[in-house]
C-alpha cells in the first residue's frame, strides 16, 4: 500500500490567509478570542520576525510588534479550509480521507490521506504526484507539504518532518519506513501525555529504543495504548483501505467581525466566498448549481434561502449577481452576523449545438437574465406557459423555461399554413386575450341569452351571440368545483368578447376578448 | 501603363453571375426577417418582421392584432427558435396560443402589469441575445395605459440594433412614434357569426402597412381569422 499525506501545519493561520489574501506579508497573529488577554495561537513569519511568540497574550504580542494585526480564530474558516484540502486531494485521486484531528503540539495541523497506488501512471513518479498535490493545495490558497510512505502514520510523520520548508515533499521508498522512523524522537509519534511521561521515565527517547522492547513486555507495563504506538513505530497499519468519500456538499462559511446591515459590504464578503467555492469546484471538475445561502442574524434569527441557478456555471460574477438579486428582492430582516454558502456541485453541462436548429441564449446569460426578470417582475411570473390538463377554461400553468427541451417540429421556409387559393386573403387562427381577473358585468338576459351588457370593458346591446357552452368540473371539491355557461357575444360598441355566467354564484363576467 | 482588356473567361463569369455581383461598394445585405407564416402578410412585409429592428402592430380591441402576434410566435417557434413574450397586459392565453400552433416550450412568458417593468424586462431580454423574437404586449385590458416616454423607445431601438432579435410592440394605438422601422395597423374587423347553432366563426379584417423604413408602405392586405373551436 502507498499512502500520501497532504499536510497544512498551521490551519488557523492558513484559513485566515485563504479568506483574506490581503493579509499576506503582514505581521499577523491568530488569537483564541477577542480582547487583549486572549492567547495567541498562531503567528505569521512576519510576526515571528517582529518578536511575537505564540501562546503569549495579545497585549504581549502588540508590545513586541506595534504593526501586529490580530484576528480571532474562526471555526467556520478552518472548516472550509479543511474541506478545501480534501478537495485538493480528491482532484488527484478518487480515494482520499481527512486525517483524525491531532492534539497537543500538533493541534493546529490539518492533514488528508490519499491512496497513491498506481499513481505513477498519471504523474510519472511519486515525487511528481507529491508536487502536484502541493500545487493543487496552493491553488486553493493552502500552503501544504506532502509525503508518501507505506502507511498513514508514517506518511503523516514524514510530512511533519517537512514542515520547516513550504512546498517540501518527502517520498519514502517501499520498505524504508522503519529505517526512516528509527532515529526520530518519540514525540513525533504524538503519544498521549501520560504515555509520553512513562516512556521518558523508562529512558525511551527515540523510536528505535521503542522498537527494541518486546511487545508483550511493553503492553504489560504500559497498556494497550503502547501497542498502537509500537505498531506506528514499526510502520504497520491495521486501518481499512481509504474509500471514496460520499460527501458531495461544498460549503464556505465566514464569521463576520461586526454585524452587517447593508447590502454592499455583504456582497463583498459573498464575492470572496463564492470565489473560493468556485475554485474548489473547478478543482474537482464540477460547476456550481443551486446555492443555499444561510445567514445568521442578530437576535438569533436565521435567513435561509436557495438561489436558483438555471444552468451550472463557474462564473463567479454570475453567481454574485444572482445572490445580489435575491438579497435585493428579499432583504434579511436583521443585521447579519455570519454567512454560509453551500452547493452540491453539478457536472458542467456542455450544450450540444444542433446543426439544424438555431442556438438560443447561452445558459449562463439566460440564468442571469431569468434571475433579473424574476427580481423585476416578482417570483412565479417568469417561465414557459403550459396548457393545464383541466376542463376549466381559465386555468394556466408556468413551468421552468428550458429552451432546448422542446422537441418541436421544424418546418421548412416554403411551408405555409395558409392554403387559401383566394388571392389577397390571408387566413390565420383567431386568438383570445385573457382578462385576469375577469371583468364583472351586469347583464340583462332573456330566456338565458344576454341582451344588454354593462361593464368596464364592453357596453351596450348584444348584437349577435353564440352559446351557451356549459363547462363544469371539480365537483368533488368545494374549492375546485366550477360551472360556467359561456357566450361569444358582439356588443354594439364593436367588441367581441367571451361572456360567462358563473352558475354557482350567479355572477356574469367577461373572461376574454377575441382579438 | 496601359490597361489590359479582361480575358474572355472573366467576361463569361461576370455575365453568368449577373445582378448578384456588386462592384466597388461594399454590399448591403437586407436584414433577415421573422415571417408570420401567412403568405399575404409576409409579402406585405417583404418577408416578415425585420430582425435587429423595432416594429409595431397597432389596432383597437378585436381587430386581430393578438391573432397576428400569435401567428408570428407560432411560425418562429416552429422554426426551432426561442421567443420571449413580455406580457404587459397579462393577457396571454396558453390554450389559445397552443391552438394557433405556438410551441409553448420555446416561449419565455414574462408576466408584468407595470409598463416600466415591461420595458426594463424587454431591455434585459434583448441584451441576453439568442431570442429570435421579443414581443412586447402593451395593449391594455380595461385599464388606462400609462404614458411611455419616447426615450424608452430610442433606448430599446438602440439595444435591438446589432442583435439578431426582432422586437415587436403590440399596442392599441401607435406607441413608438417614429422609432419603429416598420409599423402596421389592424383595421376594420368584422366578426362572422354563422351556422346553426350560431357559432363565432371568426373575424375579417385588414392589415395596413403604415410605415416601412426598409421599403414601400401604404399597402394593405385582407385577412380572415378563423375560430379554431368553431371548426
Amino acid at each position: 500500500m502507498r499512502i500520501a499525506c497532504l499536510l497544512v501545519s498551521d490551519l488557523p493561520l492558513a484559513a485566515e490567509l485563504r479568506a483574506h489574501p490581503e493579509l499576506q506579508g503582514v505581521p499577523l497573529a491568530i488569537a483564541s478570542g477577542a480582547g487583549s488577554r486572549a492567547e495567541i495561537l498562531s503567528i505569521s513569519p512576519e510576526a515571528a520576525r517582529g518578536g511575537v511568540r505564540p501562546f503569549t497574550t495579545v497585549v504581549h504580542g502588540r508590545a513586541a510588534c506595534a504593526e501586529l494585526c490580530v484576528r480571532v480564530a474562526s471555526p467556520a474558516l478552518e472548516r472550509a479550509a479543511r474541506d478545501a484540502l480534501l478537495d485538493a486531494a480528491l482532484s488527484t485521486s478518487p480515494r482520499a480521507e481527512t486525517a483524525p484531528l491531532s492534539s497537543g503540539i500538533y493541534a493546529a495541523e490539518a492533514a488528508v490521506y490519499i491512496d497513491a497506488r498506481g499513481i505513477t501512471s498519471l504523474f510519472h513518479s511519486e515525487a511528481g504526484f507529491a508536487g502536484a498535490l502541493i500545487a493543487r493545495a496552493e491553488k486553493l490558497g493552502l500552503p501544504a507539504v506532502a509525503a508518501i510512505a507505506s502507511s498513514r502514520g508514517v506518511a503523516h510523520i514524514a510530512a511533519r518532518k517537512c514542515t520547516g520548508a513550504p512546498g517540501a515533499t518527502k517520498v519514502l521508498p517501499p520498505g524504508d519506513d522503519a529505517s526512516f522512523l528509527a532515529p526520530l524522537p518519540i514525540d513525533l509519534l504524538n503519544p498521549e501525555d501520560e504515555l509520553a511521561e512513562s516512556l521518558t521515565r523508562f529512558g525511551i527517547h527515540r523510536v528505535r529504543d521503542l522498537t527494541r522492547i518486546p511487545e508483550r513486555a511493553l503492553v504489560t507495563r504500559l497498556g494497550g495504548r503502547a501497542r498502537k504506538l509500537l505498531n506506528l513505530a514499526r510502520g504497520e497499519e491495521s486501518a481499512p483501505p481509504i474509500s471514496t468519500p460520499s460527501r458531495t456538499l461544498f460549503e464556505e462559511s465566514t464569521d463576520l467581525d461586526a454585524p452587517l446591515s447593508h447590502l454592499e459590504p455583504l456582497l463583498f464578503v459573498l464575492r470572496g466566498m463564492i470565489s473560493r467555492l468556485v475554485t474548489r469546484l473547478e478543482c474537482r471538475a464540477l460547476a456550481c448549481g443551486d446555492l443555499d445561502l444561510d445567514l445568521d442574524l442578530e437576535g438569533g434569527q436565521r435567513d435561509a434561502r436557495r438561489i436558483g441557478v438555471a444552468s451550472p456555471t463557474l462564473d463567479p460574477l454570475v453567481l454574485v449577481r444572482l445572490a445580489a438579486l435575491s438579497l435585493e428582492s428579499r432583504p434579511p430582516p436583521a443585521p447579519i452576523e455570519s454567512a454560509s454558502l453551500a452547493t452540491t456541485g453539478s457536472p458542467l453541462r456542455s450544450d450540444q449545438l444542433d446543426l439544424f436548429r438555431p442556438a438560443g441564449p447561452t445558459p449562463a446569460v439566460l440564468s442571469q437574465t431569468l434571475a433579473e426578470l424574476e427580481a423585476l417582475c416578482g417570483p412565479g411570473r417568469i417561465g414557459a406557459p403550459v396548457v393545464s390538463d383541466s376542463h376549466r377554461p381559465d386555468t394556466y400553468a408556468m413551468a421552468a423555461f428550458v429552451p432546448n427541451s422542446g422537441a418541436g417540429s421544424l418546418t421548412r421556409d416554403g411551408d405555409a399554413r395558409d392554403g387559401d387559393a383566394h388571392a389577397g386573403l390571408s387566413h390565420g387562427s383567431l386568438a383570445v386575450r385573457a382578462l385576469r381577473p375577469p371583468v364583472p358585468a351586469r347583464v340583462q338576459a332573456s330566456l338565458g341569452s344576454p341582451e344588454w351588457i354593462r361593464s368596464a370593458l364592453a357596453n351596450g346591446e348584444v348584437i349577435r351571440s353564440a352559446g351557451p357552452w356549459r363547462t363544469t368540473g371539480g365537483w368533488w371539491s368545494r374549492e375546485e368545483r366550477f360551472a360556467f355557461d359561456h357566450f361569444d357575444v358582439q356588443t354594439s360598441d364593436g367588441l367581441v368578447v367571451r361572456l360567462r355566467l358563473d352558475l354557482i354564484t350567479g355572477c356574469w363576467q367577461i373572461d376574454a376578448v377575441y382579438d | 501603363m496601359s490597361v489590359r482588356p479582361p480575358s474572355p473567361a472573366i467576361e463569361t463569369l461576370l455575365r453568368d453571375l449577373g445582378p448578384s455581383l456588386h462592384r466597388g461598394a461594399s454590399p448591403t445585405f437586407p436584414p433577415t426577417r421573422c415571417p408570420t407564416g401567412l403568405p399575404g402578410i409576409d409579402r406585405l412585409l417583404d418577408g416578415g418582421f425585420p430582425r435587429g429592428r423595432l416594429s409595431e402592430i397597432a389596432g383597437s380591441a378585436c381587430c386581430g392584432r393578438t391573432s397576428l402576434a400569435l401567428a408570428l410566435l407560432a411560425r418562429t417557434t416552429a422554426a426551432g427558435e426561442v421567443v420571449a413574450l413580455v406580457d404587459g397586459a397579462d393577457a396571454f392565453d396558453p390554450p389559445s396560443a397552443a391552438a394557433a400552433g405556438v410551441d409553448l416550450a420555446r416561449v419565455l412568458w414574462v408576466r408584468t402589469s407595470e409598463v416600466l417593468c415591461a420595458l426594463h424586462s424587454t431591455e434585459h431580454l434583448l441584451a441576453a441575445r439568442g431570442f429570435a423574437l421579443v414581443l412586447l404586449d402593451l395593449a391594455p385590458g380595461h385599464q388606462t395605459p400609462a404614458r411611455i416616454p419616447s426615450s424608452a423607445w430610442s433606448r430599446l431601438r438602440r439595444t435591438a440594433a446589432g442583435t439578431d432579435t426582432a422586437l415587436v410592440v403590440l399596442g392599441d394605438r401607435r406607441l413608438t412614434d417614429t422609432f419603429a422601422d416598420l409599423a402596421i395597423e389592424m383595421r376594420g374587423a368584422k366578426p362572422r357569426f354563422q351556422g346553426t347553432p350560431t357559432l363565432l366563426e371568426g373575424l375579417d379584417g385588414k392589415v395596413q402597412l403604415v410605415r416601412n423604413r426598409l421599403g414601400p408602405h401604404d399597402c394593405a392586405v385582407a385577412v380572415r381569422w378563423q375560430n379554431a373551436s368553431a371548426a
